[in-house]
């Protein structure tokens, strides 16, 4: 079985809106399903991780949520980029390439050549 | 922006939660059901799937917890949750609830009502335009014993012709008596400033009504004006706005008012009314506007832009020693004249501020016993609530959350105390003003502000947030560590760095109780000594009305035989009514200062070189006088009837006069004369005047003076600047006085009657600063006590409740009922000692800073260290006892079985 890894602090925001950029408006459990598929099960998310961090966006303006039929016909609370979620998302995907192309270069196996 | 928004949905989440947590319960359900249906699609049964799908999610109520943090604003919740907690153990808890909130109320209570004091008087800037620019000009020669001997008009134009570092100098006199007649014909006796035309100017007031006074209002051309202080305006004319243009008669002058003044601190007299100098013929008279040595005036000025108060000290300083040398007949050098110069702010509170500083530290003190007490308190509390916490440290809460909740009781705590000391503060400010009126002319700012309260406020979160922390002073066990559970048992007693901290709290207030209690003793101890001063005059049954002349004085004084009949007539009649056994006249009443007071020269008496000539008294007395007054004639006669206008000039010396004048040689029929250039502006004469008595010494000057060397004159013979009647009465002078007063109404009906008072009020006036003084400390002094001696009880009573089941145990061992309480006892016995010792050494330097307030007792005053250190002992030792007691109560089968 893969490794399990604890979500790190900052990143399942950008994972979130990630999300709902390539899926559109999805509720909850999508969220989480997607996001543990992704990462090939290594990440699982509990409600205590998720739904905090859904309402975080939602106060920030960077989603909004609405109640709507789910596909099985369920009631379920559907989550959706705003504007401000897309610019969000545009600007922390940016950020975070930068970060990881820096810590990559970083610790990347390499000779001083003098 | 995102933050803002942020911030803002959280303050809408907190009001609108129970809408949201129906909400979250929804939504969750709905997660957790489509997890379930995932799994049974993945072929799992039913239950296993639900199974699954809660354990893959983390459980609902934790999320739910999580997401309800995240709404809303958890702390505020929390805090509110915590308040509703502390208000609910504090009303459990009822005696230690009520203990502290009264210690804490007497301690914030005394804080608040100082700092109220303080701040009136001393802190606040002065109602004046630019106050802290004003400054105050004194001229004194302390080798004369004159602290304040006023200026002169030619004095006052050497310093304005040669001062830069002042830009105005503004005059103010007071000295004469006015009567003010108003439309209702009725005269009334007002308190009179004339001022300078620049007066207001300089000082920097604004009028209420009308105007003020101006450079127009200067010289003998100028019609009278007279403008209103605020106080006497409301007082008098009932605040009227029509006041301007109203004319009123002072004395021969009709004035007019042309304005009333902005509310100002008066200094340095009251002043109901200020007029300009015409209305005063006196203070243009030529002796008045040439003579140097006729010094008349308060000055006030006003710093020149970029001078400061040192500049115009060394500036006036300069000009004082050129004046000194150009003019030495003027200033004797044995006089040591010299000028101070200070702000105006300072002069205002120059008695009142050693005074205030030294009661706000009292109170400041007793703020600290309080402090000590309630930590005490709070100390003992804390360890029978350790189980509590453990409690509650288990069940999630972290280390700063209890701090919190700590934080919050101690809070609710202050407050409660602080809102009733307050309160009690306000109530007690009309005596806080009267005491103030005493030493400071700004008494009358004294109010409980906004400022006032912040700083109760503040004084209360302080104390919550000091209590707070002191469970962790105690050292090795931190309210953190103490977390850690110590297995399941009770835990009642403290660690020993605690009980250490626990004891020097209780040694601390012992000792600052007996620094304030040396303190307010020995002020005690000062009034009981000048109680038993010998003032030299019977102070019993007898009676004193004051009969001032109307109008202008100077010019009614020249009517010696009609004042003198008049005079004469009154006493005639008074003497003739029941109850009272002798009537006498003097110029002022037994114990009262003379106005007047004179050198004297002593005819074939050589000065030696440098002697100063003498200096004292002189009062005018009727041949009854002495007797009504009970000062003993201790060689030749007393005045008689004879000695009258026309008759030769005879005056009577008390003993220190005599000495002073004629040192060991018998006065008795040598003669004496007033001399000096002062006699220039007096109507009296330097004539030889021949002694022909000796009376005995009275104190004039306050009990704490020495007795005032005294010239008597016989009252027929002198001039007349009005009349003392003094009546010995055989009843209570309170029951013949309204008919003293009718007869004297119905000779003259007109007759103005001040200053009723018994000598015996006249000698309780020169000592009621002191007992205010001493009233203020000791009260200080006992509210210390009462909180130190529940502290000590208190501490004994933890340590008794605590240690019942080693007390049991030694019972059952074999100690006695005596040897338990000799043990409680000797450990607060410990503590006592040691805060005894303390105490008594911080007394002798403390009470050093009352030296000045003492008479007759030093400040070490050794029966006023041992009576405090006996009565803490006397106390203290009882305050032990009931825990002693108790303890020897203890019954060893029930101690040992509760356990």
């Amino acid at each position: 079985m893969a490794e399990k890894l604890d979500v790190q602090q900052g990143t399942l925001a950008l994972m979130i809106l990630k999300t709902l950029d390539v899926l559109g408006p999805l509720h909850g459990y999508g969220v989480a399903r997607r996001i543990e598929e992704t990462s090939k099960n290594r990440l699982t998310l509990n409600y205590g991780t998720l739904y905090p961090a859904l309402l975080k966006l939602e106060q920030e303006g960077s989603i909004k949520a609405e109640w709507r039929q789910s596909e099985n016909n369920r009631r379920a609370k559907f989550y959706s980029l705003t504007a401000a979620g897309r610019k969000q998302l545009a600007r922390e995907t940016r950020e975070w390439n930068q970060t990881a192309d820096l810590i990559a270069a970083f610790l990347a196996p390499r000779r001083e050549t003098s | 922006m995102k933050y803002l928004r942020a911030a803002l949905a959280r303050l809408v989440g907190f009001f609108t939660g129970d809408r949201a947590d129906a909400d979250l319960r929804e939504e969750l359900q709905a997660h957790l059901e489509m997890a379930t249906a995932e799994n049974i699609r993945r072929g799992m049964r039913p239950d296993e799937a639900r199974r699954q799908a809660m354990l893959a999610s983390g459980g609902l109520t934790g999320a739910a917890e999580s997401v309800r943090d995240q709404r809303g604003l958890p702390w505020l919740e929390g805090i509110a949750a915590d308040v509703r907690y502390a208000l609910r153990t504090l009303r459990r808890s009822r005696v230690f609830t009520a203990v502290v909130v009264i210690t804490l109320a007497l301690g914030i209570g005394a804080n608040t009502a100082m700092f109220t004091l303080l701040r009136g008087t001393l802190l606040r800037p002065l109602p004046n335009r630019d106050g802290q620019r004003l400054v105050y000009l004194r001229q004194s020669a302390p080798g004369a014993r004159e602290q304040n001997v006023l200026f002169s008009v030619p004095e006052l134009a050497d310093y304005r012709a040669g001062s830069n570092t002042l830009s105005a100098i503004a005059e103010f006199s007071s000295s004469l008596p006015f009567t003010l007649v108003g439309s209702d014909g009725h005269p009334v006796r007002v308190k009179v400033g004339i001022v300078s035309g620049n007066y207001f100017d300089v000082m920097g007031l604004e009028p209420v009504v009308g105007r003020l006074t101006n450079a127009g209002d200067d010289g003998p051309a100028a019609a009278p004006v007279s403008v209103l202080s605020y106080e006497y305006w409301n007082e008098r004319f009932g605040g009227d706005p029509h006041i301007v243009g109203h004319t009123v008669r002072l004395n021969d002058k009709v004035s007019t008012i042309v304005g009333v003044v902005q509310p100002a601190p008066h200094y340095p007299e009251p002043t109901d009314v200020f007029v300009n100098t015409v209305t005063s013929p006196h203070h243009l008279s030529a002796t008045m506007v040439t003579g140097r040595t006729h010094r008349m005036s308060e000055v006030f000025a006003r710093l020149a832009p970029n001078s400061t108060v040192d500049q115009a000290r060394v500036e006036l300083t300069r000009i004082a020693t050129g004046m000194f040398h150009d003019h030495p007949e003027s200033y004797e050098k044995a006089k040591q004249f010299g000028i101070t110069v200070m702000p105006l702010r300072d002069a205002l509170n120059e008695r009142a501020s050693f005074m205030f500083w030294l009661l706000m530290g009292a109170a400041a003190f007793v703020l600290l016993i309080a402090c000590a007490n309630v930590s005490n308190l709070t100390l003992m509390r804390g360890v029978g609530r350790e189980r509590e916490m453990h409690v509650r440290a288990a069940l999630g809460a972290g280390t700063a959350r209890l701090r919190r909740l700590l934080l919050v009781e101690n809070l609710a705590l202050a407050l409660i105390g602080g809102a009733i000391g307050v309160l009690v503060a306000y109530a007690g400010l009309k005596l806080l003003v009267a005491f103030a009126a005493q030493l400071s002319p700004r008494a009358h700012e004294i109010r409980v502000d906004g400022v006032v309260l912040a700083v109760g406020l503040a004084t209360s979160v302080l104390v919550a947030i000091v209590l707070s922390f002191v469970p962790r002073i105690g050292g090795e066990r931190t309210l953190g560590t103490s977390l850690a559970p110590t297995g399941g048992g009770r835990r009642t007693t403290l660690g020993r760095g605690r009980q250490r901290v626990q004891q020097s709290l209780v040694v601390a207030q012992v000792a600052a109780c007996v620094v304030l209690l040396s303190g307010a003793g020995l002020l005690v101890r000062t009034l009981t000594k000048l109680a038993s001063v010998e003032t030299g005059v019977r102070a019993d049954h007898v009676l004193t009305l004051d009969m001032p002349l109307e109008g202008d004085l100077l010019r009614e004084v020249m009517k010696q035989p009609q004042n003198f009949a008049k005079y004469e007539a009154v006493r005639e009649r008074v003497a003739t009514l029941p109850g009272v056994e002798i009537a006498s006249l003097g110029a002022a009443a037994p114990l009262r200062a003379s106005i007047m007071e004179m050198d004297v020269k002593a005819e074939g008496q050589a000065l030696a070189p440098n002697q100063m000539m003498p200096h004292g008294a002189v009062r005018s007395v009727d041949p009854q006088y002495f007797n009504v007054s009970a000062i003993p004639l201790l060689k030749g006669r007393a005045f008689e009837a004879t000695d009258r206008r026309g008759s030769p000039l005879v005056v009577i010396l008390n003993r220190a006069f005599a000495k002073k004048l004629f040192g060991d040689v018998d006065p008795i029929g040598r003669r004496v004369a007033m001399t000096g250039d002062v006699l220039r502006f007096t109507p009296f004469t330097g004539d030889w005047r021949t002694v022909v008595g000796v009376v005995g010494d009275t104190r004039d000057h306050g009990l704490d003076n020495d007795p005032t060397p005294t010239m008597y004159e016989p009252f027929a013979q002198e001039l007349i600047f009005g009349a003392t009647l003094i009546v010995r009465t055989t009843s209570d002078p309170a029951v013949v006085q309204p008919m003293i007063v009718k007869a004297i109404h119905d000779l003259y009906p007109r007759q103005l009657i001040e200053h009723i008072a018994t000598v015996e009020q006249i000698r309780d006036e020169t000592v009621a600063p002191r007992r205010l003084n001493a009233m203020f400390i000791a009260s200080f002094g006992a509210l210390a006590f009462v909180i130190a001696m529940v502290g000590i009880a208190g501490v004994l009573a933890f340590s008794v409740s605590s240690r019942t089941a080693e007390i049991g145990i030694r019972m059952s061992l074999g100690a006695d009922t005596g040897r338990v309480r000799r043990m409680i006892l000797s450990e607060g016995g410990v503590l006592l000692a040691a805060g005894l010792v303390v105490g008594l050494t911080g007394a002798l330097f403390a009470t050093r800073l009352l030296s000045g307030l003492l008479f007759g007792i030093t400040a070490h005053d050794p029966v006023t260290l041992g009576a405090v250190a006996l009565i803490l002992t006397a106390v203290g030792i009882g305050a032990c006892w009931l825990p002693a007691a108790r303890a020897a109560r203890v019954d060893p089968a029930v101690a040992l079985r509760a356990e």
